[in-house]
């Protein structure tokens, strides 16, 4: 029956174009504005860690003095970091920055390129997962021992070395000659949970460098730098002992025990930098957190966005309201067909069902079309408002989000005009006809 | 085949009982043809309604074909319906969108019946009533005569043991009237009983039995075809 219900409803549809046109219209435009903000949402709230996200953790430390900063910072000083690598309880850890520079080849046709530069040490990569196209990252032994070894990412790679293996060529960053000992297989995770502080939906660097370099190279930080005292860190070296927080700081932990294990050696570590006159806060502690939960201390999803997908979902049931109106018309002058349709042998479930079908047609066309109108919307936003590509770009899911919640959304709206129809006396009808 | 035993409708209000059927009692055996007369408003058209079970009635007890219709739920009056009866309305009611074979298909779609039956059925109904050839046909296409041929061939397709007619004649002039009621006297013959709603004294002559219903009550006459009507029930009711 439900095919003999579809082509009904696409009779009826033809007879009132005009009508069926208008509720079309009304839930394709809740359904556009709730994609849209739906889509923003879901982009902004995806975990990009995945299965790893309890895995991972974020270092805080409350290393600032009293009548300070009420919280943690999300980044820590420099010596902190240097500091803390020297625990033995991760199975892996990096503290890092972003920096930047210019970057050129031994090709002279090739102008200088300006790039983010990531700082880091070489846990980082199997800390994230990142992905290699050639090569590796450098080997651990330089995260004590300075070399000059970069890892850039496929993109990079592109424009440096036409996409080609580029592991043992050389590249230089700010005049630097650096060896390519890896090449990123385009990695960039959204939101970008490792550095929050730097645009939480900007693209990963296309550049990283050992970490053991900072002093030598004294590299700038190209992020927030926040101070809770005056300090003189005109100067990279004097920033590396100030009690700025510039870095951000990542762990990996097996399970729960190695976090108390963790957090307990950390408290040893403030304890013992207490002894010349630092963490003097009574506060001083460690914060370790895991993505989920970093993501929501950093506010990646912002309160707004939420509100928007509430402000969304009402504007939706006013078009839902609107369609109705449209429908409960719509069906009731069709009430004389239903009453002979039912004096010849249609139950009110069937007479039900066939109104409901029409519903959930005209539904999946709003749902189609709304899709149309959030793509134009979401291009419209990067176009206008210059927002990240990560968060308007359409997400796959949601060609099954839109007519799924428009069909429904449709239903619901439908279940009373369907329901009123049916349950008119047929009778009323045969005789009036 | 139907058996109405102190049917009693009430339509109520908040100030008003208005009694559309008091104390109704009526028999009808398989194979007649009975046609119902009275004046407006007398209760036949409500008569027809909860004979056909597209209304309650406040108390009595009907059976149909031997089941008691009392407190049936949609579901099993719709198939009831479906399968037993077979409507015919002055007004035609064909659905305009659908050409003559949908029409005439709607019921047996209901029924559940696979496509190569419902396409026999069809052929075969519209053919009984002369219009095989013109299935295709939109009910705007046709006279009124004819398409209450195709209303008819709707009401035969599910080959129901009950046609109830509500005048079918009504809308039509006397040829097509004729015609109509030719039709209906062969289905009959064929042996399907038949319950006719009729303001024509002309038609309800050529039904087997003649019922007279007045102020919600039925005057049972016995029609012989020449002679004079006999009468038959207690209610002493004249029929012109």
């Amino acid at each position: 029956m439900f095919f003999y219900y579809l082509d009904l409803a696409c009779r009826s549809i033809k007879k009132t174009p005009f009508l069926s046109v208008l509720m079309v219209l009304a839930i394709s435009i809740g359904i556009g504005i709730t994609i849209t903000t739906l889509n923003i949402y879901k982009m902004a709230s995806v975990n990009p860690a995945g299965e790893r996200s309890d895995k991972l953790f974020a270092v805080q430390l409350w290393s600032q003095g009293e009548d300070s900063w009420d919280e943690f910072n999300p980044q820590i000083t420099y010596q902190d970091s240097f500091n803390l690598r020297r625990g033995d309880i991760p199975v892996r850890q990096t503290p890092m920055f972003r920096t930047g520079g210019a970057i050129q080849t031994d090709n002279p046709d090739l102008a200088p390129i300006l790039e983010g530069v990531r700082v880091t040490d070489s846990d980082f990569f199997s800390l994230f997962s990142v992905p290699f196209l050639y090569g590796q990252a450098w080997d651990k032994s330089v995260d004590q021992q300075a070399k000059y070894e970069v890892v850039i990412n496929a993109d990079l790679n592109q424009q440096l070395f036409g996409g080609e293996n580029s592991v043992g060529r050389t590249l230089y960053i700010n005049r630097k000659p650096y060896k390519v000992v890896g090449v990123v297989d385009h990695w960039s995770p959204k939101p970008k949970y490792y550095d929050v502080n730097n645009g939480a939906f900007n693209d990963s660097e296309q550049v990283f460098v050992p970490f053991s370099l900072t002093p030598i190279e004294e590299y700038q930080s190209w992020g927030n730098n926040q101070g809770w005292k005056h300090e003189d860190t005109r100067t990279v070296a004097a920033k590396i002992v100030s009690e700025q927080h510039w870095l951000q700081y990542w762990v990996e932990l097996k399970d729960q025990h190695d976090v108390e294990l963790y957090t307990a050696w950390v408290r040893s570590y403030i304890e013992q930098q207490q002894a010349p006159g630092r963490f003097n806060s009574p506060n001083a502690d460690v914060q370790i957190m895991d993505v989920a939960d970093w993501l929501i201390e950093n506010q990646v999803v912002a309160e707004d966005n939420k509100v928007l997908v509430g402000l969304s979902a009402l504007f939706l049931v006013v078009c839902l309201v609107n369609m109705l109106g449209l429908l409960l018309a719509k069906f009731l002058k069709r009430a004389p067909e239903v009453g002979v349709r039912r004096a010849i042998g249609a139950s009110r479930a069937q007479i039900f069902s066939q109104h409901m079908v029409e519903v959930g047609l005209i539904g999946f066309c709003g749902g189609i079309i709304g899709l149309l109108w959030a793509w134009g919307a979401l291009s419209l936003l990067a176009a206008k408002f210059e927002l990240e590509q990560a968060l308007t770009s359409l997400d796959m899911s949601m060609w099954l989000v839109a007519p799924t919640i428009a069909i429904s959304a449709a239903l619901v709206a439908g279940i009373y005009p369907a329901w009123r129809v049916c349950s008119t006396n047929p009778s009323i009808y045969l005789k009036s006809q | 085949m139907l058996s109405m035993k102190n049917i009693n409708k009430v339509f109520k209000t908040d100030l008003v009982e208005t009694h559309a059927l008091r104390d109704f009692n009526l028999e009808v055996k398989e194979g007649e043809f009975v046609a119902v007369t009275g004046p407006s408003g007398s209760g036949k058209t409500t008569f027809l309604n909860i004979a056909g079970l597209l209304e309650g009635f406040t108390n009595g007890d009907y059976f149909l074909d031997g089941v008691n219709i009392s407190n049936l739920s949609d579901n099993k009056s719709a198939a009831i319906r479906n399968e037993k009866i077979g409507f015919i309305f002055q007004g035609f009611n064909l659905i305009p969108d659908l050409n003559l074979a949908e029409n005439v298909e709607v019921p047996l779609r209901y029924r559940g019946f696979s496509r190569s039956e419902r396409d026999k059925r069809v052929k075969q109904a519209l053919e009984q009533v002369g219009l095989g050839a013109r299935m295709k046909h939109l009910p705007a296409q046709l006279s009124g005569g004819q398409q209450q041929r195709v209303a008819i061939a709707r009401a035969l397709a599910g080959e129901p043991r009950f046609l109830l007619a509500d005048e079918p004649t009504g809308n039509l002039d006397s040829m097509m009237a004729r015609q109509v009621m030719e039709l209906l006297e062969d289905i009959n013959k064929a042996g399907t009983t038949i319950i006719m709603v009729t303001h024509d004294p002309e038609l309800a002559r050529r039904a087997q039995r003649n019922i007279q219903i007045v102020d919600g009550q039925v005057c049972d006459f016995t029609m012989y075809q020449g002679g004079q009507p006999q009468l038959v029930s207690d209610n002493v009711q004249a029929v012109s």
